[in-house]
């Protein structure tokens, strides 16, 4: 019974948890509302056979034939209820015209039965409804995005651009051989040194400089934290982030995540609810900061590496446009900043559009930027791009206003640099770890670490006199 | 036995004879049973530091396990020990004894004013930049947390220009460039001298128990945590850059937009010295600090902090205060401690001494160099100049060569929708 009792607790817990996103009016008194997403059932069943497919190729656990029985119940309880009310209005409004004419009191109590009579079959077909909105809204939530026709619906990703073959060295040091650069205690701790330490923040700094300078970004430093109702919007596997202990707690559903600035979501914060005009459009931003993904790195495994940890600087794109043609190209123009930026490097790289079973189900298309790891004898993420449509937007009503009604906007973006993953790859290549041959470097003359003690006198003299 | 004979010692470390004496020396001889255990006089000279620290006073507690422990000295008290460990590690650092005479009071050694302010009509940061598109603050409770906030365009450049100043100005000093992690297990936290458990802890838990580094400090000293150095390696200069995680709130008015928030960007430095060095360090540090604000051209104060504004391991502290010329105040902006041999006691960081080759605790300082968002607000408020603000000249160079700083019309102003209804 105990144990029942638990199984039972979990499941509530856990349906209790998706309702971050998605509370229904019983609950709202326990339960802020603190975001109410659109829900396109119109957009979302036009296409069935696009859904369906989406579904299947994503390998996702979800019978849309049910969900659409239960769109019918939701349905038909919906119009039940409309029709109530609209009787409902009938009545107020006859009851106040007799009132004020002073007509029969007979039929003003009819009236006045028949009103309460309404009232009480309203609140009770709520009732009834709760439970049926509550299965129907959360599992039309789960329902993926469609996939973009540039996606590989089969098991096998499509490679869209390569540099340079993989080296065919037969015995690579592994990076974490190198303790004068590295020092690797788990996934969570490691520390880098010298020339890593200081590519790790000029590189994520020359990065965004070049998307601004050379791309139009506007930069950005977004919160580290992200409530769960963003995750939950971005359908982002919860586990994908640590979980934060707040000793205050206001809404306990919508509890943090720690994210990092660095990382997609973090944007989402800044964007929820907002009306923008059509001017600001495309809107590009680019963000440095830290990234803290702690599944993502352990496709890389087993062994816990500088590819597995996770932490990371990062740079993050983001891009909104009106339509889904400008999304295409601003993700094209994302991936030609990024592939000048590694081609400098002159790293064996790739870009592949990855498989749909590997997609979130809110992304409709990701480019995966991969820099070869010859320790692990393969290619490893470094960054990715991808398309949302106005999947995310539809959310976290995310719009602009276009004769008196709302489009929404259609998101590109990702972290286009992971420095952790980068170094590691850069270490093991035997390339050297300079940031100023990137473009978006400074240029600000020789390198400071790589001066020497008599170089760094004469600069200390010269900044005498400035 | 063994840890009988750990608890004399750590005993031993906080009962040195003379003030002078306790400050500056490290102990290395290994404490006998024949020892006497800390005195009573030991215990009352303790317990006054730590009132004078306003430090939670935990004597009285101290004391009873020792008379506990005295009792029962031939028999093994685990328990008594172990509790007995735990007090003495809660302990304050010993003060510096110039600091004794400041009567809780912070003595102003120095005031460097490069600008000139108007007395009244100055905008605050929130105003100045919320004006020019540049930042946003409001309504961001229920989706990015409490306090978060967003810079954008040229304050997003501007926070990487400061840090990239700060590393060239460090880094051309001798210090080393450290990447540090953020995510670190409680003990490496409370060996730094901050509290994780409590209901005012300002340490962020994760779900997994480990926390969150509320400064670079905490993951530096980690790193040296059970080294030996030589001496010839010291003093050891290193900087990091890392966000600092922070769980205080304040619902002052004076501390309200990003003055006091829970997440933000620091370049710390952080050193380690032999005894002999540890002063003379603490002023390198200090001057750095003095000479990146001078080059900022803002206006600020430095302090010698009096032993209540110590917090548990420093042994003595410099703060400097920018002048805010838009909440007319002044605000804390940077500072540097001497930990003495606080933190390497708990930390077992230790040197061979090239005289003797004797293993004794290092001594270990940390200062800041830029904890961003205050020094956001004060560059900003100081360089305010009607409907733009101008860059410091120092920073032209890492800001894409621009001059001044206007407003982005291309950053959406904040128009929000309550609720849109669904087809």
């Amino acid at each position: 019974m105990l144990r029942l009792r638990n199984i039972v607790g979990q499941c509530f817990i856990l349906r209790r948890h998706i309702s971050a996103l998605y509370i229904t009016g019983d609950k709202a008194n326990e339960n802020y509302v603190t975001l109410q997403p659109f829900l396109d059932f119109a957009g979302t069943f036009r296409d069935k056979v696009a859904l369906q497919q989406s579904i299947a190729s994503r390998g996702l656990n979800i019978n849309l034939e049910t969900v659409l029985t239960k769109y019918a119940a939701y349905q038909t309880q919906q119009k039940h209820l409309q029709r109530l009310e609209e009787e409902r209005e009938v009545v107020t409004k006859e009851l106040k015209s007799l009132t004020k004419s002073g007509d029969s009191t007979e039929l003003l109590d009819k009236l006045r039965a028949r009103g309460k009579q309404l009232r009480n079959d309203v609140k009770s077909l709520k009732q009834k409804l709760y439970p049926i909105e509550d299965d129907f809204i959360h599992d039309f939530l789960h329902l993926p995005n469609v996939l973009h026709a540039h996606c590989p619906q089969t098991d096998v990703e499509k490679l869209i651009y390569r540099h340079k073959p993989p080296p065919n060295a037969a015995l690579v040091a592994n990076h974490l051989d190198h303790k004068d650069l590295v020092h690797f205690i788990d996934n969570n701790r490691y520390y880098m040194m010298e020339q890593a330490a200081h590519f790790d923040v000029d590189a994520m700094q020359a990065m965004a400089r070049y998307f601004v300078t050379n791309g139009d970004f506007v930069q950005t430093c977004n919160p580290d934290f992200v409530r769960c109702v963003l995750l939950e919007a971005n359908a982002t596997p919860l586990t994908q982030y640590h979980l934060v202990r707040e000793e205050h707690l206001l809404n306990k559903l919508n509890t943090a995540y720690l994210t990092g600035g660095g990382a997609f979501e973090s944007f989402l914060g800044t964007i929820t609810k907002l009306s923008v005009y059509p001017s600001v459009l495309p809107l590009r931003y680019v963000a440095c900061g830290r990234s803290y993904n702690r599944e993502d790195g352990l496709v890389n495994g087993p062994t816990p590496s500088l590819y597995t940890a996770t932490q990371t600087n990062a740079v993050q794109s983001f891009v909104a446009t009106q339509t889904a043609e400008q999304a295409d190209a601003e993700l094209e123009q994302v991936l030609n900043l990024a592939i000048n930026f590694y081609k400098a490097l002159d790293v064996p790289f790739r870009i592949v559009y990855v498989a749909a079973a590997s997609l979130t189900p809110s992304e409709s298309l990701r480019a995966s930027i991969e820099v070869y790891a010859p320790s692990l004898k393969r290619y490893v993420c470094v960054g990715r791009i991808s398309n949302y449509g106005d999947y995310v937007s539809k959310r976290i009503l995310f719009n602009t206003r276009r004769d008196k009604h709302y489009d929404f906007l259609h998101l590109v973006g990702g972290p286009v640099l992971y420095t952790t993953r980068l170094i590691a790859a850069l270490i093991e290549l035997g390339i050297k770890l300079e940031a100023n041959k990137l473009p978006g470097a400074l240029q600000l003359g020789p390198s400071l670490q790589a001066m020497n003690q008599h170089q760094r006198d004469l600069q200390e003299f010269k900044d005498l006199f400035k | 036995m063994k840890l009988l004979t750990n608890v004399r010692k750590l005993l031993l470390l906080n009962c040195r004879q003379s003030m002078k004496q306790r400050l500056m020396t490290t102990t290395i001889k290994k404490a006998t049973h024949d020892q006497p255990v800390i005195t009573s006089a030991q215990l009352d000279e303790l317990e006054q530091n730590a009132l004078m620290r306003h430090h939670k006073n935990n004597v009285p507690r101290i004391r009873q396990l020792v008379e506990a422990l005295q009792l029962s000295r031939h028999s093994t008290e685990e328990d008594t020990l172990q509790q007995l460990a735990a007090e003495l590690q809660q302990l304050p650092n010993a003060t510096h004894p110039r600091l004794v005479a400041y009567d809780n009071q912070p003595l102003e050694l120095a005031k460097y004013e490069h600008r000139l302010h108007p007395e009244v009509g100055a905008k605050q940061f929130s105003e100045l930049a919320r004006a020019l598109n540049l930042y946003r603050m409001e309504h961001l409770g229920n989706y990015t947390g409490h306090k978060s906030y967003y810079l954008m365009g040229q304050l997003a450049m501007l926070e990487q220009a400061i840090i990239q100043y700060a590393l060239q100005s460090l880094t051309r000093n001798g210090f080393k460039l450290i990447s540090v992690p953020d995510i670190l297990p409680r003990d490496i936290i409370e060996s730094c001298g901050m509290r994780t458990e409590g209901e005012r802890t300002q340490v962020y838990k994760l779900d997994t128990g480990e926390c969150l580094s509320g400064t670079s400090e905490m993951a530096l000293a980690g790193f040296f945590a059970n080294r030996q150095l030589t001496e010839q390696e010291l003093p050891l200069k290193v900087t990091a850059v890392s966000r600092c995680y922070r769980a205080e709130t304040s619902g002052l008015h004076e501390e309200k937009g990003i003055y006091r928030v829970h997440q933000f960007t620091k370049v710390e430095m952080f050193a380690i010295a032999s005894p002999e060095q540890s002063e003379s360090t603490l002023e390198e540090i200090k001057n750095l600090e003095i000479d990146l604000f001078k080059k900022f051209g803002i206006n600020f104060r430095l302090l010698d902090m009096p032993p209540c504004e110590l917090g548990a391991p420093a042994y003595q502290k410099y703060d400097i205060e920018a002048w805010l010329p838009g909440r007319q105040m002044w605000g804390e902006i940077s500072s540097c401690s001497n930990c003495t041999d606080y933190q390497a006691k708990r930390l077992n960081i230790t040197y061979k001494r090239a005289r003797d080759r004797a293993v004794v605790h290092a001594h270990t300082l940390n200062g800041t160099a830029t904890a961003i968002p205050r020094l956001l607000i004060s560059l900003i408020e100081s360089y305010q100049n009607g409907d733009c603000i101008q860059i410091p000249e120092v920073l032209v160079p890492f800001m894409n060569v621009q001059h001044s700083i206007t407003k982005n019309k291309k950053i959406p102003e904040t128009k929000l929708v309550k609720f849109i209804r669904s087809a």
